[in-house]
């Protein structure tokens, strides 16, 4: 049913993420974890999927002498959303 | 929230929309600064305003708090930035806008300062001829010029965030501005504090009440 959709996109703490990153220039890993309401070692997985697909960008960093992760959408996971909703707007339209 | 659970389209598109309005819920400004510069802006148009009614002069003028305020404004910047956990694509914009509108503020004193400084002379001069005060009174146009500065970025930040306190506080600024270029130098000074208290004090207050009861929701949910 949903095999021409982006796997990497099609599960919903990872859609949840692009979702939440494609509304802003960058956000905390805290921010993250807050509005999907997750844990740390769950999105932390998914986030490093989404790396390793280029559709983030990872930047690990010390803030106030405390490490803090922020992630930014990349082009390539831009062009990757914008094909997942063109697909699922082809699914409910065939419907 | 897992991670591998099956969607049908429908959850997805409702996932996607969820997410995306949770972000633009996110962006909380305190208010802080709106606030300083209401108040600012309107102590020192009524104590101008109360100078020239009452015919006495400050030591001082009374417009250098607008140059002591920016210490705490740098502070505030500072430290906005430091609590902010998400960036959006209008952060930059919006802060060149209020830098650019600061620098042309300074830009307008400095000018306006010159102009006066000119028309001073000519005006006393005019006096020791003719006996009588000068026809024109460049004072009586420099709050219009400022009122139509002010509303310039109060509006197009309403506009860009959403928050329609701002954006009629920008057209109050604009609407105060045709009014002033008609009325007397004191009528002006109260327009230009009308303007600094629905611009910026009032969404400013507004703006911190909504941080604060935003923190307080992220409180309970991280109990």
């Amino acid at each position: 049913m949903f095999k021409d959709l982006d796997p990497i996109l099609h599960s919903q703490l990872r859609l949840a993420v692009m979702s939440l990153l494609i509304s802003v220039k960058e956000a905390e890993f805290t921010f993250l974890k807050e509005k999907t309401n997750s844990t740390a070692g769950n999105l932390s997985v998914q986030i490093q999927k989404l790396k390793e697909a280029g559709y983030i960008e990872v930047i690990k960093q010390f803030k106030d002498n405390y490490p803090q992760t922020t992630c930014k959408i990349t082009p390539v996971g831009i062009k990757a959303f914008e094909q997942y909703v063109k697909d699922l707007q082809a699914y409910l339209t065939q419907k | 929230m897992e991670q591998e659970k099956k969607l049908t389209e429908q959850e997805s598109l409702h996932l996607i929309t969820m997410m995306i309005n949770k972000a633009k819920e996110s962006y909380h400004d305190t208010g802080i600064g709106a606030v300083m510069w209401g108040a600012v802006i309107a102590v020192c148009s009524l104590v101008r305003l109360s100078e020239v009614q009452f015919a006495y002069k400050l030591p001082f003028d009374i417009y250098l708090l607008t140059l002591v305020a920016i210490i705490p404004q740098i502070l505030i910047s500072i430290r906005e930035k430091k609590e902010r956990k998400v960036k959006s694509y209008d952060d930059p914009y919006l802060d060149y806008i209020w830098l650019g509108f600061g620098i042309t503020i300074f830009l307008l004193i400095h000018i306006s300062n010159n102009i006066f400084g000119e028309w001073g002379s000519w005006a006393n001069e005019y006096k020791s001829i003719t006996g009588k005060q000068a026809p024109f009174r460049f004072g009586e146009y420099v709050n219009p010029l400022f009122l139509m500065l002010y509303g310039m970025p109060t509006f197009i930040t309403g506009a860009a965030c959403k928050f329609k306190p701002m954006l009629w506080g920008g057209i109050f600024c604009w609407l105060c501005c045709i009014v002033a270029v008609y009325t007397s130098i004191k009528i002006d000074l109260l327009l230009t504090a009308a303007s600094a208290i629905l611009a910026w004090l009032v969404p400013g207050v507004i703006m911190e009440k909504e941080y604060r009861l935003y923190k307080k929701e992220q409180a309970q949910l991280n109990v």
